[in-house]
């Protein structure tokens, strides 16, 4: 009931004044979040003032009280904050607190209740408690008016405000809207002709049921999904950003579970704790075991610098961001702010924070840690094993004889360049460079001798430039000699010289030994590719004890604590160890109560997001954070109804996405009316469809669909991204000399075209065009993605050798289709990129342009004017506005 | 900032917007009706948007902006500009001293004596030897530091020591760090570029432009040696001038039946079009040398086949820098000034190549009164040994120990010699100057304090100087 009697006040507009000020609900949280921090937290009383009761302003510090009842021209607290000499930060209060604080002053300082007597004892106050997200979610009633949930709830408040839904879009807008939602592709011209073509009443469920069925849903959005879990295939943390060989798994992991619609309870439990539904050992696992562990690759998807930088600094920055991901993606808050300090804002302890990290600190244990590599799980069989350690056995005997002919280019390189030496250093000089432990005289003759001293294993290489050159000398002064064959001292010297020259030609090391490598290279090569698992796991044994950090510093632990979830939404106590498994189940634990139904913030933060994504904005416009910062809901009964809805429903997303797609809400057309935007110019309710640019992937996608070169092959390992001569970020194998001089390109086989989901997603080397278009940077995750539109994506579209050949592949396709018809090629090609046909005025004006380019490309002697002239339509067809906007 | 930049720098800056940020006024009206609760101020958790508009500095600059003329290989100090009368002395001997090699094939422990005359030149007396006639002409607007030290000795790491502050791959480059401090004052032009050689890129490629863990609209922009010049920029050759345009008003057409008017960021995105158009003008015509006169061309070199490319650089970089770009590098090409042998004949040719347009270049700024407030740099990331490597065909092996560089303008004290090595000029022993001191005292020139600086990545604040013990070298300093 207390959610409703909040709705109802967020509902009546009263006027500020005429409301009773109170300390509680209106002053302490201005007061906590700018002044707690100097004047009460922490054991700190600057000027010997406490700020955290009345009671305690009114005592005062050591310039007196802080407030004078009824008086706040006299009152320090306010004098302080209107001068803007307090607080001392930046921020300084706005115009809106300063005159709450002088009101409340000025009504005589009044508290809802009487205060406690210690300061530190108020906790969690009722006013902070009573904030709409932390409320149960409700079941409200759906209004009349509508046939459609969804829409009954719209409907009401756009009726309130005397506006109404607009038209139906036409069926050509709706299957192109429908398919970039669910499937991030343009619809095909063939599968718009047979939608609007078809009659039947339930033509468009059909068209919902086609696309949610199809594979590429799961890779449209589960994409969503690892935004907001922080998915990449690095480490990042610092400049090394080392790959992530296998987190692959964990991205084809998501997609599979959208695409088989696995309930989202279950899909969660098994993120946070999959690893507890597989008993250990970790060996011989089944495809279902090999899932659940893959699972919690979830967990592991934080920056990790650990394998480079294993220090306290870096493990405990993993916890972090691990706990920033969980916390934004499943539980809309901000837990990370409460890291070093009560959170400013929300209700959130410095204790939740670390009763939280104490859920993960026996998996991840910063005490006891594992680096990135160690925590692998390998699928590598016990047969598997045996062949690899077979094929290890006959490479180290390889390696042996690699080793020896390095013996003996180094004996040989020491006799070359011991000639050169006086005669009687020789000995002595040979004898102090195989010295092991050399003397001070053996030390100091060497110095002499650098030539001599600097002959090693890593330098062999180095000298085979000597060698040839010695041996091109020696074949010249072979010339000489070679018609004196009958002489008998030339044929001495001749013998003598070849000698020699046979002599150095034993002595070319690099290709020799380059074989050898290669040899023992290519017998390893043959061994079974050890795949691994990126997962959490846990380690039996005592669990480590959870500190709460003085100020965040890992260095300062204090009071242990208890693992809890968070404490405002009376989360139940997390067993410290669950007997039954053999691992502590704090996880497992935790996964229950965010999925049991009771969770105020799981439901209502996924619905929300499920939301954004299909309207372009979510009921809570900030996805990520539910919290006081936070946007409030536009529609809290309606995001209310959907969340008790889908977790009724066995917590379904696909019926979901039908449910929502099937509102009348979602098929209005986007057009702008201007009553609307008088009323609603941001469109919070709906009464028209949102237009949306595509995210850049879609962008991408979209591009090669067009074309016809895309592969829609699912999973696997990622696309490699390379840097190319300038420095751009774009697909391909990095094949760089010692010197990172480029060589040849590396064929990928069609991988290139495929869709930009199993493009790497190195932290370090975003692919370019992607990040043009706001792909986000995963430091850690990612709640929701700007979208900006800048110059630079305008030079994207006009120049960039992506877009260029993607524009030539489409023209040659149009072509190939309906040859020497120009008028069908602009036409399909039209079909292709919007969704529908050209106008007579839109197809004549298009063959103008085409002949008018294909005039000028002759001029220019280009060979093939004509597709060059029609893949500079296409080009303006990607450019449109009209492509990358979804209406 | 001209009333024009002003007005394009606010265009740009609405351009930049979140798309969907534009607005609020329902948001607005809906939290008042939470009516009693006031609204927080919202600390700043967000990630600031980032943009290439000007910066204020920490405090009144000397300099706006620099073009380093990166000398990658390692120029030969004791050939150039640190005499040493003691290896004529020792010529032909055995170094007495401790030495580290790079190619230990071709180590020797021979002295090495330069085989070119020096001349002290200018007022002040600075030394050159005849290799670089033209830094003669220029000497009273140099500031010469002969102490400089990376103390790596490999190109990869010392390149990174002076191009990123560290000798690790990854961090962002001085560039970068200038213009993601600054921002730029020309908004149609890249804030940062790169004028690679013809014929390649230096050690490490790309990693010498790159932005590390700074937005990627820190990056340098390439110019390359070939159609399109820039990337993304230009659009390759068969679309150039009449097709671009015909494309550009057939897309505002297929723009024009915006099938939502009054969606902003349709809007914005079809003004962004013609933003991109202007950049390009722009882009296009700061590299178009024509309209300069003969006597300039003469002066960067450009009459004469061995100076042409490098001297036509120069002259596109005071273009750039006279249209507000902020940071420009000229590189020569890979390993150019690596002479670990024949260096009695690669030498000259290298020195030839930049010296008259590097003199033309410091000559032209302080004409046309820019030199001012522009650094103008010459070196490169390492020097060379006093002994000879390779006997048969003689050169000089790395030496990041002690080695030379000189700047010039932005405030830069002219005139003036920095530091020494030893008698031997191998490692520098007085006054010594690391990479990152010289980073600190040049970002002081831009107004930046280098701690201050701070671009916070994976919850720490991360500097150029990267918490070195880096000292602003006033003696430098005018």
């Amino acid at each position: 009931m207390r959610f409703i009697t909040f709705l109802l006040l967020l509902l009546a507009a009263a006027p500020l004044q005429a409301a009773p000020v109170l300390f509680e609900k209106d002053i302490r949280p201005i007061l906590k979040a700018h002044c707690f921090h100097c004047h009460g937290e922490d054991g700190r009383e600057r000027g010997d003032l406490d700020v955290r009761l009345r009671r305690l302003l009114l005592e005062g510090g050591e310039h007196g009280p802080a407030i004078v009842e009824g008086k706040p021209e006299e009152s320090r607290l306010f004098q302080m904050v209107q001068s803007g000499k307090m607080p001392k930060e930046q921020a300084k209060l706005s115009a809106e607190e300063i005159a709450l604080i002088r009101e409340w002053i000025a009504q005589g300082a009044k508290t809802a209740r009487p205060e406690p007597v210690d300061p530190d004892a108020v906790g969690i106050t009722a006013e902070e408690r009573s904030f709409w997200a932390f409320q149960p979610i409700q079941n409200p009633k759906v209004p009349e008016g509508a046939t459609h949930p969804v829409d009954a709830f719209l409907l009401r408040r756009l009726h309130a405000e005397g506006l109404k839904f607009s038209a139906a879009a036409d069926k050509a807008t709706l299957i192109r809207r429908a398919t970039f939602d669910l499937t991030g592709l343009p619809p095909t011209p063939e599968e718009v002709k047979n939608f609007i073509g078809d009659q039947s009443p339930d033509a468009y469920a059909k068209l919902i049921d086609r696309l949610l069925a199809s594979p590429q849903y799961g890779v449209r959005w589960g994409r969503h999904w690892l935004d907001v879990a922080g998915y990449a295939d690095s480490e990042g943390y610092n400049e090394k950003d080392t790959e992530r060989a296998w987190a692959w798994r964990y991205r084809d992991y998501v997609v599979n579970a959208f695409n088989k619609d696995l309930p989202w309870d279950q899909f969660i439990r098994e993120q946070l704790a999959g690893d507890e539904m597989v008993k250990p050992p970790h060996t011989e696992l089944q495809p279902d075991q090999i899932d659940k562990l893959t699972a919690t690759g979830y967990l592991r998807m934080a920056p990790d610098g650990t394998g480079t930088a294993n220090n306290n600094d870096a493990r405990n920055q993993v916890m972090a961001e691990t706990l920033k991901i969980v916390s934004s993606s499943l539980m809309g808050m901000t837990v990370g702010c409460a890291q070093c300090h009560d959170h400013r804002y929300d209700p959130i302890p410095q204790k939740d924070y670390y009763q939280i990290r104490a859920i993960f600190e026996p998996g991840l244990n910063p005490k006891s840690w594992r680096v990135p590599n160690s925590r692998r799980i390998t699928l590598y069989t016990d047969a598997d094993r045996n062949k690899a350690a077979e094929i290890e056995a006959e490479a180290k005997k390889a390696d042996a004889e690699r080793q020896k002919k390095i013996e003996f280019f180094i004996e040989r390189t020491l006799t070359w360049k011991l000639e050169a030496v006086p005669e009687k250093d020789r000995a002595e000089l040979r004898e102090a460079y195989r010295s092991k432990k050399r003397t001070d005289p053996q030390n100091a003759i060497l110095k002499k001798y650098p030539s001599v001293r600097q002959i090693s294993a890593g330098s062999l290489y180095l000298y085979d430039r000597e060698y040839n050159g010695e041996i091109s000398k020696l074949n010249t002064e072979r010339k000489k000699f070679a018609d004196k064959k009958d002489d008998e001292k030339a044929t001495a010297e001749l013998k003598r010289i070849d000698e020699r020259i046979q002599f150095f030609k034993d002595a070319l090391s690099k290709k020799v030994l380059d074989a050898m490598a290669k040899k023992a290279s290519d017998i390893r090569a043959t061994k079974p590719e050890e795949p691994f698992i990126r997962a959490l796991t846990e380690p039996a044994g005592t669990p480590p004890t959870t500190h709460v950090f003085f100020r965040g510093n890992h260095d300062q632990p204090k009071d242990a604590v208890k693992p809890a979830g968070l404490t405002v939404v009376s989360a139940p106590v997390i067993a410290e160890n669950d007997p039954a498994l053999p691992s502590t189940g704090r996880r497992t634990a935790f996964a229950r109560h965010l999925t049991s139904g009771q969770h105020p913030l799981t439901a209502r933060v996924l619905v929300n997001r499920f939301w954004l994504h299909h309207f372009g904005r979510g009921l809570v416009d900030t996805p990520g954070d539910f919290g006081r910062l936070g946007e409030l809901p536009s529609h809290p009964e309606l995001l209310d109804w959907l969340a008790a809805d889908f977790m009724k429903n066995g917590w379904r997303l696909k019926r979901l996405h039908k449910l929502i797609m099937t509102s009348q809400a979602y098929q209005q057309v986007s057009r702008r009316n201007a009553k609307q935007d008088a009323l609603d110019p941001d469109n919070r309710l709906l009464g028209r469809m949102n237009v949306r640019r595509m995210e850049a992937e879609t962008i991408r996608d979209a591009m090669l669909a067009l074309s016809g070169q895309i592969s829609l092959r699912l999973g696997g390992k990622p696309v490699p991204v390379m840097e190319d001569e300038v420095g751009q970020f774009v697909i391909g194998k990095e094949n760089l000399d010692g010197e990172r001089k480029p060589g040849k390109e590396v064929d990928l086989a069609g991988a290139q075209h495929r869709r930009s989901l199993y493009v790497q997603v190195r932290r370090s080397r975003k692919l370019s065009f992607l990040e043009a278009f706001d792909a986000p940077a995963m430091e850690p995750n990612c709640a929701k993605r700007p979208v900006s539109t800048v110059a630079p994506q305008a030079l994207i579209f006009m120049n960039n050798a992506f877009v260029i050949s993607q524009s030539r592949a489409m023209a040659e396709r149009l072509q190939a289709a309906a040859k020497d018809d120009l008028d069908a090629q602009l036409n399909t090609g039209w079909h292709h990129a919007f969704g529908r046909a050209a106008s007579p005025e839109q197809l004549s004006k298009s063959r103008e342009f085409v002949h008018r380019q294909t005039a000028l490309f002759k001029e220019r002697k280009d060979k093939t004017p004509e597709l060059t002239a029609l893949a500079n339509y296409c080009q303006a067809l990607m450019s449109a506005n009209k492509f990358v906007y979804v209406e | 900032m001209s009333n024009n930049a002003q007005l394009l720098s606010s265009r740009r800056h609405f351009l930049a917007q979140n798309a969907m940020g534009i607005g609020g006024v329902a948001l607005a009206w809906l939290l008042q009706r939470e009516g009693l609760l006031a609204k927080p101020v919202k600390p700043n958790l967000e990630a600031a948007a980032h943009t290439l508009l000007p910066k204020q500095p920490h405090h009144a600059p000397r300099a706006k902006a620099m073009i380093s003329c990166f000398m990658q290989g390692g120029p030969s100090q004791m050939d150039i500009c640190d005499p040493k009368p003691q290896l004529d002395e020792w010529a032909g001997r055995d170094f007495p001293e401790k030495i580290k090699y790079d190619n230990a094939a071709q180590a020797s422990s021979k002295v090495l004596a330069s085989k070119w005359k020096f001349k002290k030149h200018g007022q002040c007396g600075m030394d050159f030897s005849e290799l670089v006639p033209g830094f003669g002409e220029v000497a009273d607007e140099l500031c010469l530091i002969r102490s400089m030290h990376t103390g790596v000795n490999n190109h990869g790491q010392s390149i990174h020591a002076m191009n990123s502050g560290r000798t690790v791959k990854g961090r962002p480059a001085l560039g970068s760090w200038l213009t993601y401090g600054l921002g730029t004052e020309n908004q149609n032009l890249p804030a940062y570029m790169v004028l690679r050689d013809p014929a390649n890129i230096p050690v490490e490629g790309v990693l010498n432009w790159s932005p590390g863990f700074l937005p990627s609209l820190y990056q340098g922009t390439v110019v390359r040696a070939r159609e399109p010049r820039v990337l993304n920029l230009n659009p390759p050759a068969e679309l150039q001038g009449k097709p671009q345009e015909n494309f550009l008003e057939f897309l505002s057409q297929l723009n024009s039946g915006n099938p939502s008017p009054g969606e902003l960021d349709l809007e914005a995105r079809i003004a962004s079009f013609e933003l991109a158009a202007r950049m390009q003008t722009a882009a296009t015509d700061v590299m178009d040398i024509s309209g300069e006169s003969d006597a300039t061309k003469k002066m960067y070199g450009i009459d004469d086949p061995a100076t042409k490319d490098f001297g036509t650089r120069c002259l596109i970089a005071r273009r750039l820098v006279e249209r507000g770009v902020r940071f420009i590098q000229v590189f020569t090409k890979n390993q150019y000034w690596d002479h670990h042998g024949n260096i009695t004949n690669a030498l000259p040719a290298s020195c030839k190549k930049i010296d008259r347009p590097i003199a033309g270049l410091i000559k032209d700024l302080k004409g046309r009164g820019l030199l001012d407030s522009t650094v103008v740099h010459w070196g490169g990331e390492m020097g060379r040994l006093p002994v000879v490597q390779n006997e048969k065909s003689p050169g000089r092996d790395h030496n990041t120990y002690g080695f030379s560089m000189w700047l010039a303008g932005g405030g830069f004290k002219g005139g003036h010699i920095h530091g020494a090595t030893d008698e031997w000029g191998h490692r520098a022993v007085s006054d010594i100057v690391n990479h990152y001191d010289y980073h600190a005292t040049l970002l002081r020139q831009f107004g930046i304090d280098h701690e201050q600086l701070t671009y916070k990545r994976a919850g720490q604040e991360q500097t150029l100087t990267d918490g070195q013990k880096a000292r602003v070298v006033k003696e430098l300093l005018a």
